[in-house]
């Protein structure tokens, strides 16, 4: 680690010596997700891309490295930093019902989904895996069943478990036919993925794997309660999405938001984890010309790590949802530009 | 003669290539004394001549700053008890 000494010496000889200790840290990889996890290969080529965001239901048989997806690996084994979210929430598979296969010679049977998340009201509510079922140990077949598939990879990833826990218990959540509200649904959470996390790390797992949780980072309170000490001291990133989805909204203002109550609230463990942006996006309903705004996220991003509290080290772009790039070649010149500069190199 | 102290702080502990780094060093020492010294020169018979001032430090005290990386740190400003140095990462 670079150290730079400072000594004074007064005209006798004596001498008082301090030092301060410092490490340069790479530069940010720029990254993106292109709509419906669709090859975004062609999209990348060329350009400073250099991590992706992926997302599977722990649901789906075919998780690692996706039902049809060699591109994932070829983009895995060219170097490409995989942000791989894993979610308990239903998607992926034929039917909702009990699943039964067998993972390396072993049979598991896993029941349906007893747990519903995302209850905006006027929706539907999607079905997820308990938190109760992870921890009575009837989802250890999806795990199994996605382990086993990650060793076949040929590379580690970041596994960020859940999307947004966040917008998952926004409205509470059900299991079994018991409610439980944000706050309950959120220490639940913690336990399901404390569970998750002990039964992966138990295990031999691929070189340069790494673990985070997911969170949309638009409430304060709720990023504090999933952000336990206990918990943090097991994951190796802090996580959060940037969305601008108004006109007053500038790139260090949306990034720095939960930055800011990151280290308000949260403690040293968390606190010395770098941060991976799984998600950013600028809503072109809002802000039509998304180029300019894209061109102010690298000073913005450089400012940010310039301060005190954890460091931004990955921030995938979200070409879909809200941050749909319109027009398409338009938001990828700007995304390129954007990677071509400090401090993205 | 009282030994020197020194404290050395920079403005992060991880830099990106190319931001600047700034090391602020808080130094002191006991004996460490700025004076003035006033002079009049008087002849035998009373005779003044207009003071001349002179001024000194008793125990200066030099700051050197080191790298183990190599790189060079140069001085933006010193007081006396606060020194600045910049580099860039």
């Amino acid at each position: 680690m670079p150290r730079v000494t400072v000594q004074v010496r007064d005209a006798a000889g004596n001498t008082a010596t301090a030092a301060a200790d410092y490490s340069l840290g790479q530069p940010v990889l720029g990254g993106y997700y292109l709509s419906g996890g669709a090859d975004p290969t062609a999209d990348m080529a060329g350009g400073n891309f250099r991590s992706l965001t992926q997302y599977r239901s722990l649901a789906d048989g075919y998780i690692f490295p996706g039902y049809n997806r060699p591109w994932l690996v070829n983009l895995g084994k060219a170097g490409v930093q995989m942000n791989m979210v894993l979610e308990l929430k239903h998607y992926g598979a034929a039917s909702q019902g009990t699943q039964s296969f067998a993972v390396d010679g072993v049979s598991y049977t896993v029941p349906a989904p007893t747990m519903t998340i995302q209850q905006r009201p006027g929706t539907t509510w999607p079905k997820a895996y308990g938190y109760g079922q992870v921890l009575k140990g009837q989802c250890d077949g999806l795990l199994a069943r996605a382990l086993s598939q990650y060793r076949t990879l040929g590379f580690g990833v970041n596994i960020q478990l859940a999307s947004e826990l966040d917008t998952d218990h926004e409205f509470g959540t059900t299991e079994d036919g018991k409610a439980y509200n944000w706050a309950e649904s959120d220490a639940r959470a913690v336990q399901a993925m404390n569970y998750i996390l002990t039964w992966f790390k138990a295990r031999t797992l691929p070189a340069g794997t790494t673990f985070s949780v997911g969170l949309g980072g638009f409430d304060r309170a709720c990023f504090q309660r999933t952000h336990p000490e206990s918990l943090m001291s097991r994951l190796d990133y802090l996580q959060w999405n940037a969305y601008a989805t108004n006109a007053s909204h500038t790139a260090l203002s949306r990034f720095r938001r939960t930055k800011d109550w990151a280290v308000a609230d949260l403690g040293p463990v968390a606190l010395s984890r770098p941060v991976i942006i799984a998600e950013w996006g600028v809503r072109v309903a809002e802000i039509p010309n998304q180029a300019a705004w894209i061109a102010t996220v690298p000073p913005a991003i450089a400012q940010l790590n310039a301060e005190r509290g954890p460091r931004i080290v990955r921030t995938n772009y979200f070409n879909s949802g809200w941050g749909t790039l319109t027009p398409k070649a338009t938001g990828l010149a700007a995304l390129r530009e954007a990677y071509a500069k400090r401090p993205y190199v | 003669m009282a030994a020197p102290t020194a404290t050395a702080a920079l403005n992060a502990s991880v830099f990106t290539p190319g931001d600047q780094m700034l090391l602020t060093v808080t130094y002191s020492d006991a004996d460490t004394k700025p004076l003035t010294v006033t002079i009049v020169v008087t002849d035998a018979q009373g005779n003044s001549s207009a003071p001349v001032k002179v001024t000194a430090v008793i125990d200066p005290l030099t700051v050197t700053v080191s790298d183990n990386s190599g790189r060079t740190w140069t001085r933006v400003s010193d007081n006396g008890s606060v020194a600045v140095y910049r580099s860039v990462a």
